[in-house]
């Protein structure tokens, strides 16, 4: 009984407290931290939840009493947690942050709180369409905070993302629904396990359909182009909430979905999914070079950062798997330190925003390091030798071009003489920095981190299918 | 009737589809309009059954699918509310345009991005450090 409440808790707080705190002026400071406390309280559940996950398997309950079967299921498992606590973590940076620059809108903090909440159930959720749902939540949340602070440009921005954005929600839908009228199910083991003993020709249709629309959340290679648009407006915890927690649906999405559920058809279509992730990573990273602006280059740098995920979960089997939930979770962590130093002069900024460079081109003290590793890995014992040979090169490869990128940038950002621009906010840099050290620790200690991702693709290859 | 029912999805969708890649922005929400309700015509054409209303099914007679009704409703009010925000940010451009056509507005802010740079204001950099601080001014 206390695991269903448990499970409850990291969406819940979220949500509830979002729902109180529309009421009162955002732009208050209290508010804002007020918000910030109920995100530290999810994220801390998050982590009870995690240790109870970890030592007893996954905690599922059936919201409302219902019998097994009948009503929707919460399910926490290693995967949805890990997705969950790195998503509300960069959440809460980037809520403290804009509380200590000084909020502008009085909805701010029940927004990013509505976003919190969205994605912790849809983490936590074990069925399809409350998946949809929470997902719904919390891409509506952000379609809003993406027009935060009501420059033209950034409202434009934010209807270019929201357009595009619900015409991926609405393939999604259809994706559900004829997974629906298939498996005659939404709970997501049972369509798992029913899908198996379907004719691969009319699921493979359904998958790819699922497939293109969490690609398009994830701005890959053909879906970016609203991606850099949308970064590029945004005010920095904004891009920073967009590209470290939301970013984050697409990865755990196709994880889920890919490898959980549709683990069959994944294997069929893995020779496509290496193609675009290799096409995602030369494309963003030859971008990213060119463009001068830190936030641009950033932008398309998170095009070519999710190109590493999407070839370890090409490359599959518990190995791939594992490399693609850690580098999610270093890759959202990057995002939010780059985006949010990206936004901040002075002392300490440029340190933090050094440790996301180095994590970004995977240079050993920073986690991006064990990111880069575990994809290695998984491209030489998985692959065969050609294809393992080929991954290494293209690896290395954008390895060192988005090396030259995070150092362009840091050059013309933090080393060049910056006279009369004042030092931001201590409170906001320190933010920043405390989540460049969290970078730092998970590269100096990263075995929590690799036994937490291998846990997590223990769930897809284990139980899922 | 599968095929009918294809085939009125498939005419709507692509008639969002359509009205998606048009100019004006007025028209891009109608076309996100269809384009979300043909995802629930989808819904209902592909999953519904013939039976009688699942309030309180008794074993002798098959009640019809309460799941896919379900969905639909709320497929529904999820593409409503989104409608509506939808319309709100297309009412904010045109109150500061003037205009709702996606290019206008593009040339309209490259020319205030010119002017910008012609005064050079140093007030407007790209991240107002200064303004931040001060944060609480209403908006």
């Amino acid at each position: 009984m206390t695991d269903g409440v448990l499970i409850v808790l990291p969406a819940g707080i979220p949500w509830v407290l979002a729902a109180l705190l529309a009421f009162v002026d955002g732009r208050k400071r209290w508010v804002g931290l007020v918000g910030a406390a109920g995100l530290a309280a999810s994220l801390a559940s998050l982590v009870w939840l995690t240790l109870v996950v970890l030592r007893e398997g996954t905690v599922e309950t059936v919201a409302g009493g219902w019998p097994e079967g009948v009503g929707i299921s919460l399910r926490a498992d290693a995967l949805g947690v890990t997705f969950a606590a790195v998503s509300v973590a960069v959440i809460l940076a980037s809520l403290l942050y804009e509380v200590a620059l000084g909020v502008r809108w009085r909805a701010f903090p029940p927004l990013v709180l509505l976003v919190a909440a969205g994605l912790t159930g849809l983490f936590l959720t074990g069925d399809a369409f409350n998946f949809y749902v929470f997902f719904e939540i919390s891409m509506t949340a952000s379609f809003v905070l993406a027009g935060y602070r009501e420059e033209d440009y950034q409202v434009r921005a934010a209807f270019i993302f929201a357009v595009v954005n619900l015409l991926g929600s609405v393939v999604f839908l259809i994706g559900i629904a004829a997974l629906y009228s298939i498996t005659g199910s939404l709970d997501m083991a049972t369509i798992a396990s029913r899908t198996d003993a379907l004719d691969p020709r009319s699921v493979i249709v359904v998958a790819a359909v699922i497939f293109a629309a969490f690609c398009l959340k994830l701005g890959l290679f053909p879906f970016h182009f609203w991606l850099p648009a949308v970064y590029v407006g945004s005010h920095p915890p904004v891009a920073a909430i967009l590209s470290g927690a939301l970013a984050n649906i697409g990865g755990y999405g196709l994880l889920r979905f890919g490898g959980g559920i549709l683990p069959r058809e994944l294997a069929y279509g893995s020779v496509a999914v290496m193609v675009l992730g290799t096409a995602s990573i030369v494309y963003g990273a030859l971008q990213a070079i060119s463009r001068r602006d830190t936030s641009e280059v950033m932008a398309y740098s998170a095009i070519g950062q999710v190109g590493y995920i999407l070839l370890a979960l090409g490359v599959g089997g518990p190995l791939g798997f594992t490399a693609a939930v850690l580098y999610s979770v270093v890759n959202s962590l990057n995002k939010g330190v780059v985006f949010l130093a990206a936004g901040l002069r002075g002392p300490l900024v440029g340190a933090a925003f050094a440790v996301g460079a180095f994590s970004i081109a995977g240079v050993p003290p920073a986690a991006g390091f064990v990111g880069k590793i575990a994809v290695f890995k998984a491209a030489i014992v998985e692959g065969s030798a050609v294809t393992g040979a080929l991954l290494v090169v293209l690896i290395f490869a954008g390895s060192a071009l988005s090396f030259l990128y995070s150092f362009q940038v840091y050059q013309r950002r933090f080393l060049a003489p910056q006279d009369g621009e004042k030092p931001g906010p201590l409170a906001a840099r320190l933010v920043v920095l405390s989540l460049a050290a969290l970078l730092l620790a998970f590269g100096l200690w990263p075995e929590p981190l690799i036994y937490l991702s291998g846990a997590a693709a223990e769930v897809l290859t284990g139980g899922g299918g | 009737m599968t095929v009918y029912a294809a085939l009125v999805v498939a005419v709507i969708f692509a008639s969002g589809t359509f009205l998606l890649l048009q100019r004006d922005l007025t028209r891009v929400v109608v076309g996100i309009i269809l384009v979300s309700n043909s995802a629930v015509l989808f819904i209902i054409s592909a999953g519904l059954t013939r039976g009688a209303a699942p309030i309180l099914p008794l074993e002798d007679e098959g009640a019809s699918d309460p799941l896919v009704q379900a969905m639909a409703l709320t497929a529904l009010v999820i593409g409503f509310g989104v409608a509506a925000l939808l319309l709100a940010m297309v009412y904010r451009l045109y109150t500061t345009h003037g205009t709702v056509d996606l290019e206008e507005i593009a040339a309209a802010e490259m020319r205030e991005a010119e002017a910008l740079e012609r005064t050079d204001d140093p007030e407007r950099e790209e991240v107002p450090v200064a303004e931040q601080d001060s944060g609480d001014e209403p908006r």
